[in-house]
């Protein structure tokens, strides 16, 4: 249990740190959830509300892909 | 049925502004082609209006702006336009493009039951990065224009002739192109190119086709 917790702490953080060096400029229209400041979206995640979790998720099927190789395949095309 | 185009375009949000701005491209490159096409801006993609049309006119290809869920359709402010449960007999043997989010999960795969046409869509959330010092003028907006300019190839090639699954796979490729883009920026360390990169796999992973694969428009 204590392992999931610290998985997903260090989840969230590596979300974080890849939020935080987006320019400050930049906004990200998520779907039907509307469209938010990198701040904002920071917050989403601290605070894991649907749209913090819906951010997680996504960067959890990145990491696959790019650990899987799956993604480097792709751009290699 | 006609080979008419007929495109939603709200345009009561930020997403939804920046969706309608490059779907315009879209109608710009049917009036080239000579498709006659139907346009429904902002509070012109009601339910009302939209479904009268579909209904009289019978468009073989839709081309659906917006927000959405597993189950249903969106125009003006959240109205829906289509669900599983109501509107899905108007779309037999037609297709349907819809930029919406999750409507592949569930509309997708009903509105091609039993039926010659066909679904592309996405089972996540269409997401896009926007540059909000252009978010006034969307089309100069080069970030965005990595996420939305591939995503139109999908309509785009169904007016050339290309099958579904052709124009299905063109716009993968488009999409290719942009991550490529996106990997260079990020041997150049360019701030946030892998967040980009990120959302842009979210919906190259999420786009999802259904039904007649040889479709054509």
């Amino acid at each position: 249990m204590s392992e999931e917790k610290d998985k997903g702490e260090y989840l969230k953080e590596l979300v974080l740190a890849r939020l935080d060096v987006m320019p400050s400029n930049y906004k990200l229209s998520v779907g039907n959830q509307g469209t938010f400041t990198k701040m904002q979206l920071m917050d989403s995640v601290r605070r894991e509300s649907s749209l913090g979790k819906q951010i997680i998720g996504m960067q959890v099927n990145f990491i696959k892909a790019l650990t899987s190789g799956e993604l480097t395949k792709v751009i290699a095309q | 049925m006609e080979r008419i185009l007929l495109v939603t375009r709200p345009q009561y949000d930020g997403g939804t502004a920046y969706l309608s701005h490059y779907a315009k491209l879209v109608l710009e490159f049917a009036e080239r082609r000579g498709i006659e096409k139907k346009d429904f801006p902002g509070k012109d993609a009601n339910k009302k209006e939209v479904l009268k049309y579909v209904s009289k006119k019978n468009p073989k290809l839709i081309f659906v702006n917006g927000h959405g869920d597993e189950g249903a359709l969106e125009g003006d402010k959240d109205e829906i336009l289509f669900s599983v449960e109501d509107g899905l007999k108007l779309l037999r043997d037609k297709a349907v493009y819809a930029r919406a989010c999750h409507a592949g999960i569930l509309f997708g795969p009903e509105m091609v039951k039993n039926n010659n046409g066909c679904f592309i869509g996405y089972i996540s959330p269409f997401s896009f990065w926007i540059d909000e010092a252009r978010s006034s003028t969307p089309l100069k907006d080069k970030t965005a224009a990595l996420f939305l300019r591939p995503s139109n190839e999908i309509v785009n090639s169904l007016i050339a002739g290309r099958t579904a699954k052709e124009a299905y796979e063109f716009s993968k490729k488009k999409m290719i192109e942009s991550m490529q883009k996106i990997f260079k920026m990020n041997q150049q360390n360019e701030p946030g190119a892998m967040g980009l990169l990120e959302i842009l796999w979210t919906n190259y992973q999420g786009q999802v086709l259904y039904g007649n694969e040889e479709f054509v428009f």
